[in-house]
């Protein structure tokens, strides 16, 4: 087995590698030279594309269609799309695998699944009339150039909303590159455009000149973490400054009059520049590393390195891990290499196994986690083995160690080198796998049809399988050939009892297909009733479809249905579907309450609900202008309602109710400038009180029944606050009040007027003493309150005045208690 | 997989605030910010406005306002999504920035607490869903205090049980099926009440989804999640239809009358300056402009449960509000005067010096609330308050009704506020099983002449919500009606002894402190399930041993006395798989009923006083020694007035 430090080199303070992953990638016979190579993010499929402005060989009829095909990093032909769509202006991946293609005409397809399907949407702003010119992608979205210099940016496919970012100048762009939103400062995407001499940064709000002079630059590259910006300047050299251009970090003479066909980031901390079948690596302080090779090299930059395409080999060129530096560095002597040293030994079974461990064992722990972060940084299994078995011997002697990263490495592993294998041809590293995730994992194998693998993947580390099983089932009822019946039998009997597995998708799928009855059958073994709803609706099942959304009991979908339906059918049977389900007419109610009044009544029609159709004639009333309008609602309110018996009083309301308008209407033309309408029967008269007509009032309450408690409260109110002291005096003459008189005394009391008030508390005849006393005292006037408790012979109450008397009026209560005093004795 | 941690209501408010922010950085720099005016005391509890600013908010429009200006080109709508009313609004006022501004603006839309189907159907139809980014924002709960979640649906009660609009219970279950992957399973779902009954079957259904769907894979703890939790015993739902009483009661806590005094909105009341004077920080701004400050000034308060002034007040009778008030008063005003002696050692002063901003904050929240107390007393002072409340007292320990209408018929004729005359008939039906229908047209007569003809409407509302009825009509019940349709005061009052003469209201003995006499209906339900010996003990229930009180679970033993209130019981029990269980056992150890909590959720709204209720019900249990925490969750916060006010028909006749 060669050392694993075969492939490394040295770059100013680091060493670089470059993995083979595999050989003979392509047929030889494709030239790559002329074609585009576009890889997708975390060793994803590769798209390749035919360039159209070179020519090529003429390979018969076959070939000369256009095509965009999908392979894997091992030269896999995963699948090939057909392209008959026009000029191809952007080709790019998202992170989770999504082919985009933007043509010149600004139309964007994402190609989901690495399937052939796609989903359009257009760019706008202007892409029709001036032409897509160039797209930039990152993990999420992209940004595209168009003829007039104007950047358009989408951030995310699943709803698309393109937007168009600050205008820049318009002088011809050199070369341009983006910062991706998640690295950038504002959080958004950033566009770098080299123009004649100099580089604009443009985001959604301005353009800004950064005002360089070492222009013009061919090509603009941005490390993965947007902290750098590499430069290659037409004099053939590369500039690195950090992203706000306040340093320059390091510069790099490439001695080449032509200039490189591409500019990638290797990591965050070297440059690779790409002549047609010569590589620079170009590091720190203008260190660099030139590699050759025999045919034309693709560069496809990922997160923590860049691989290399040839049509013979892919490679992986990468900074070496620090952990496997640590460990393999030649010149080292380090805890973790003498672990590795020990282990060997003991494979060999010899003694210095013991030696080595003892002297390395107040560091073993740190020297473990070395060994096992290592292993994961290897490519070869050899190697993985005996770093994981340092690292196990180590951990032996140790006295306590947690083994969980141990457990979680080994697994790692496992998953790592099963998608590794070139049947497979996804070469994740270690760092690409945590940054994907597991679960992403298993999603591009499921895309990939490698269902059985990401079956054990997701059983071996746990992870929910129903999403392969629903791919693997759809899969089939698109493709299988057998009958309908045995479709069905053979995947509900492979999914029965599985978990979470979402028939509604499967059944799609056969809809969308055109096997109607399939999806009808697979529906029903959809365990969610939410679910099958608007698959049911576009299956135009629309009683089952609403039924299973009032199943559900969300109330959204219930409503969707039902907008959906009363679009689609004529009233009557519209309300013949939602009739016999309560809950359906009550969101359509309350719903139709604010915007559809005539649903509503319809409704309430075909029902024959009267009260409501009469009421909602009341609110309509309501909102007429006019009394005449008014009183015409009322009108047919009222007649709506006449035929029903039980419902007299409510007739009898709304026909008051007009009276009332037209009272009201007749008074404000009589009593010019007083306003009625809006008031009600009491206010009407309270007003009419307040004002001095105390007839018109009268014939109001005599009009309107007013019970004669209710019109003498009336008429205390209305003269209290117009403050009619005299007609109130008037009142206090009469024998009787139906509301008693204590009223009118709290009244007159709060109104301010003590005097009035005094009047009326010898009426109140009904009350204790005390309480007339306590009623004297509140008009402020003891003298009479002492009279009261004299009358009344109460001693305590006289004595009790006179602590709260003053002035004469304590005199006036001395005097009171002296005249008690001698009327006992 | 960590043990189930508590239910804690700052992490909840804590998640939402970071929600909040983190969807307003995404929007590139400065935005105005358009809120619905029902979410402004929500969102107002959540983050402060000088932090909104700091994530970029210049200015904050009301979307009922329609004052939306052009001064930023980012606008943001924070919206309820289920309401199609608002949609069409949101719709409209974008559609009239992008005619008539110059700006070419940017428009986003976070949906509360989801996105929905039909909003964007509707954004669609209007042409505006291509040119508008729309995010969710899934706030659910709103904690109002440690206790108390509320989701302030502000039409709960409305919808409910006027519009027969089901879209709470929907939304309540959302709510609920978080606390539930958060926490685990209820153990035990009891309850009482159709609509109760809908929530706990919606629950049941979406447990069994959720177990079947593929959303599991991001509710991390997924498969193990939904175990029975080891941390909550059991959730209790109330339907607020079981007992529509008790709110329109006036409440006699001091929260509660706050409340029907000022109304409270998510803990933030307006108060006339004329009351409690302006604002410490505006003294200043006063200064320059007070004489043409006007009287109506309002000045808004946060109702803090945090500060422990109020947290005393909050849940006590207002009979004892002064003498508390007094007490702090003086223990300050000891606490001033000897410390001001002026031979002090320095360390002394220093000690005295490092507790003076508590003094100073105290002292202010004694002010605040005394005088807030003052205008309280005053209103409570009044003949017209202690007139109803007699009423209300009168027809609740079920005296006569018709012996109560003369004064109700008086209090039409002074023209009270409609509210308050509602709430007494609306009482008086729902506690003696309607009223007489010569009697209730009657009334109805008055209501109409007295407060104009537009409340035929309100009327029938009330009719339609059940608050009103027809004594043996097709609602009204009466002794023929079936057990169950409707709530039979005369044999809940003596099953579960509603009345409680003697009321100590300083240091409580029953729950019935809180209405001096009254005990909530739906306190009493709950007590039913958790207090079985107190309840046994009040209806004096013979041949009940203590036993086999302690081991019956649900509603047993009451059940007989359960079915005379309105809607279905039920009583279900949770398990998970057995696996999963016995994994939880291990991972928590022997851990016993202490500590657990039980959660109770109102549907339709709690009001303040049941709130108090059934925390002195929690104070029991945890004096008991059976360590159980009450958490408390609702639709929203009701009064008798809101109750009513959901009902009442604000148009008029007017010409136009």
């Amino acid at each position: 087995m060669p050392k694993p430090t075969a492939d490394w080199e040295r770059l100013d303070q680091g060493y670089y590698r470059k993995v083979q992953l595999y050989t003979s990638v392509f047929d030889q016979d494709l030239d790559l030279e002329n074609h585009h190579v576009v890889g997708a993010p975390y060793s994803g499929a590769v798209a390749i594309y035919r360039k159209e402005e070179n020519l090529h060989l003429y390979r018969g009829i076959q070939s000369a269609k256009p095509t965009i095909d999908l392979y894997s990093c091992a030269g896999k032909l995963l699948r090939r799309i057909n392209w008959d769509k026009g000029s191809i202006k952007g080709l790019g991946w998202s992170e989770d695998e999504k082919l985009l293609v933007v043509t010149e005409d600004g139309t964007v397809r994402v190609y989901y699944g690495l399937q052939g399907d796609f989903i359009p949407f257009s760019l706008g702003h202007g892409a029709e009339e001036h032409g897509v010119k160039s797209c930039r992608f990152y993990s999420s979205g992209f940004v595209a150039l168009l003829g007039n210099n104007h950047l358009v940016t989408v951030s995310r496919y699943d709803e698309p909303r393109p937007k168009i970012l600050a205008t820049p100048p318009s002088e011809p762009v050199i070369s341009w590159n983006i910062i991706s939103p998640a690295y950038s400062l504002s959080r958004s995407v950033e566009v770098l455009l080299a123009i004649g001499e100099t580089i604009h940064v443009v985001d959604a709000t301005e353009s800004e000149d950064r005002m360089l002079q070492n222009g013009p630059f061919k090509h603009l590259g941005v490390s993965p973490n947007g902290k750098y910006i590499a430069m290659y300047t037409d004099d053939g050299k590369v500039w690195v400054v950090t992203s706000d251009f306040q340093n320059k970090l390091s510069e790099y003479d490439s001695n080449t009059a032509m200039s490189p066909k591409d500019l990638q980031w290797c990591g965050n901390d070297a440059v690779v520049l790409s002549w047609e079948d010569e590589v620079h690596l170009v590091g720190p302080n203008g260190s660099a590393i030139k590699y050759f090779y025999d045919d034309f090299v693709h560069l496809i930059s990922d997160v923590d390195g860049v691989r290399l395409l040839t049509s013979d080999v892919c490679e992986f060129l990468q900074k070496v891990p620090n952990a496997s530096q640590e460990v393999f560095r030649l010149t080292s002597d380090t805890v973790p290499s003498k672990l590795l040293d020990a282990a060997e030994h003991l494979e060999k079974k010899s003694p210095k196994a013991d030696d080595i461990i003892q002297q390395i064992r107040s560091n073993l722990d740190e020297a473990v986690d070395i060994c096992m972060r290592a292993a994961g940084h290897e490519y070869s299994i050899h190697w993985q083995k005996a770093l994981l078995r340092a690292a196990s011997f180590g951990k032996s002697v140790l006295d306590l160690y947690n083994s969980d990263d141990y457990v979680d490495m080994c697994e790692t592993l496992r998953v790592l080198n099963g998608v590794r294998f070139y049947a497979i041809g996804i070469p994740l590293s270690y760092e690409q796998y945590r940054r994907l995730t597991p679960e992403k994992l298993v999603e591009r194998l499921t895309n990939r049809h490698e269902y059985l693998l990401a079956l054990k993947i997701s059983q071996y580390l746990r992870l929910p399988t129903d999403s392969i099983y629903v791919h693997w089932a759809s899969q089939k009822v698109r493709a299988s050939s057998e009958d309908e019946e045995s479709i069905c039998r053979i995947i509900v009997k492979r999914l029965e009892d599985k978990n979470g597995v979402s028939f509604e998708k499967i059944a799609r799928a056969a809809y969308d297909e055109g096997r109607a009855r399939l999806a009808t059958e697979l529906l029903n073994y959809e365990p969610r009733a939410g679910k099958q709803v608007p698959l049911l609706l576009s299956m135009k099942e629309d009683t089952i479809a609403l039924d299973k959304a009032i199943e559900s009991g969300d109330t959204d979908l219930i409503f969707y249905v039902l907008l959906h339906l009363k679009k689609k059918l004529p009233l009557a049977s519209f309300f013949r579907i939602i009739n016999p389900r309560p809950v359906a007419s009550a969101l359509v109610e309350s719903s139709a309450l604010h915007n559809d009044t005539e649903l509503l009544k319809d409704l309430y029609y075909q029902d024959d609900r009267r009260i409501e159709g009469a009421n909602l004639l009341v609110s309509e009333a309501l909102a007429q202008p006019t009394v005449v309008a008014q009183i015409d609602k009322l009108k047919l309110s009222s007649k709506l309602l006449s035929d029903s018996k039980n419902q007299q009083f409510q007739v009898k309301a709304i026909n008051e109710t007009q009276q009332l308008l037209r009272t009201q209407d007749a008074l404000e033309k009589e009593l010019d400038g007083s306003s009625f309408i809006g008031k009600s029967v009491n206010e009407t008269v309270l007003s009419l009180v307040k004002n001095g007509h105390s007839k018109r009032a009268a014939k109001v309450m005599s009009d309107f029944k007013v019970p004669e408690k209710t019109q003498w409260w009336l008429r205390l109110r209305g003269l209290v606050q117009a403050r009619y002291w005299t007609e109130l005096e008037e009142m206090s003459k009469t024998k009787k009040s139906p509301i008693g008189w204590e009223p009118f005394f709290n009244a007159l009391l709060a109104a301010g007027n003590t005097r009035l008030a005094g009047t009326f508390i010898p009426k109140c005849t009904s009350l204790s003493v005390g309480e007339r006393i306590d009623m004297w005292v509140k008009c402020g006037m003891i003298k009479q309150a002492g009279e009261e408790a004299l009358k009344a012979k109460d001693m305590a109450a006289l004595e009790s005045l006179r602590a709260k008397a003053t002035g004469t009026g304590a005199t006036e209560i001395e005097r009171l208690i002296n005249q008690l005093k001698q009327g006992r004795r | 997989m960590a043990p189930h941690a508590a239910i804690g209501s700052s992490d909840i408010a804590e998640k939402a605030r970071r929600s909040l922010l983190q969807l307003l950085e995404g929007v590139r720099g400065k935005k105005n910010l358009v809120l619905e005016k029902a979410l402004a005391g929500p969102i107002n509890l959540l983050v402060k406005v000088s932090t909104l600013q700091e994530y970029g908010v210049e200015k904050i429009f009301f979307l009922e306002n329609h004052n939306l200006n052009s001064s930023q080109r980012n606008v943001v709508f924070l919206a309820r999504g289920e309401n199609s009313k608002i949609v069409l609004e949101i719709a409209a006022q974008i559609k009239k920035l992008r005619q008539e501004s110059q700006t070419d603006h940017e428009f986003f839309i976070f949906w509360i607490p989801r996105r929905t189907l039909v909003s964007d159907q509707l954004l669609e139809a209007e042409g505006v869903l291509g040119e508008t980014s729309i995010f969710e924002y899934p706030l659910h709960f709103m904690p109002l205090a440690d206790d108390v979640l509320s989701l302030e649906l502000e039409d709960a009660f409305g919808d409910l049980y006027l519009r027969k609009d089901p879209k709470s219970v929907f939304l309540s279950a959302k709510a609920l099926m978080l606390l539930q992957q958060q926490h685990g399973l209820f153990p035990r779902i009891t309850g009482k009440g159709d609509n109760a009954k809908r929530l706990a079957d919606l629950l049941l259904r979406m447990r069994q989804e959720l177990s079947a769907g593929e959303d599991n894979a991001d509710v991390g703890n997924s498969f193990l999640g939904l175990t029975p939790s080891s941390s909550i015993e059991s959730l209790i739902i109330i339907d607020r239809e079981s007992d529509f009483a008790t709110p329109l009661m006036t409440q006699l806590t001091y929260e509660g009358l706050l409340d029907e005094v000022f109304t409270i909105q998510s803990n933030q009341t307006e108060i006339d300056t004329s009351i409690i004077g302006p604002a410490p920080g505006s003294q200043q701004q006063q200064g320059s402009q007070s004489a043409a400050a006007p009287q109506g000034l309002k000045r808004k308060i946060q109702l803090d449960q945090k500060d422990p002034l109020y947290s005393t007040l909050v849940d006590a009778n207002f009979a004892t509000v002064g003498p508390i008030l007094n007490t702090v008063a003086r223990r300050l005003q000891a606490s001033y005067d000897s410390k001001q002696i002026a031979n002090k050692g320095i360390s002394e002063l220093k000690d005295f010096v490092a507790k003076l901003p508590g003094f100073q904050s105290e002292q202010g929240s004694l002010k605040l609330h005394t005088s807030l107390a003052e205008e309280v007393k005053k209103y409570t002072m009044a003949e017209q308050f202690s007139r109803s409340l007699e009423v209300q007292q009168n027809i609740a320990a079920g005296a006569d009704p018709s012996s109560q209408h003369e004064t109700i018929e008086e209090l039409i004729a002074r023209a009270l506020p409609l509210p308050t005359v509602l709430r007494l008939l609306c009482l008086e039906s729902v506690m003696s099983a309607g009223i007489k229908a010569k009697e209730l047209d009657a009334f109805k007569r008055d209501i109409i002449h007295a407060y104009g003809p537009q409340h035929i409407l309100t009327l029938s509302a009330l009719e339609k919500i059940g608050l009103l009825t027809v004594r043996g009509g097709p609602l009204g019940g009466g002794a023929s009606a079936k057990p169950g349709s409707t709530t039979n005061f005369n044999t809940a009052r003596k099953h579960l002894k509603l009345i409680v003469d003697e009321v100590n209201e300083s240091t409580p003995e029953d729950v019935a402190y809180v209405y001096s006499g009254y005990a909530p209906l739906s306190v009493r339900l709950v007590q039913c399930i958790l207090q079985k010996s107190v309840v046994a003990g009040l209806a004096e229930k013979r041949g009940v041993s203590a036993s086999t009180l302690g081991l019956s679970t649900g509603w047993k033993p009451f059940e007989d006395a359960v079915k005379q209130v309105r809607g279905v019981a039920f009583d279900e029990v949770q398990r998970g798989e057995e696996k999963a269980v016995r994994a939880r056992q291990i991972l928590n150890g022997s851990a016993g009923a202490e500590g657990k909590t039980v959660v109770v959720f109102y549907l339709g709204g709690i009001c303040r006083a049941e709130i108090a209720a059934l925390r002195f019900v929690g104070k029991k249990l945890r004096e008991e020694g059976k360590g159980r925490r009450l958490v408390i969750c609702t639709t929203g916060i009701v009064s008798g007035d809101g109750i009513i006010k959901s009902a009442v028909e604000e148009g008029k006749f007017e010409v136009k």
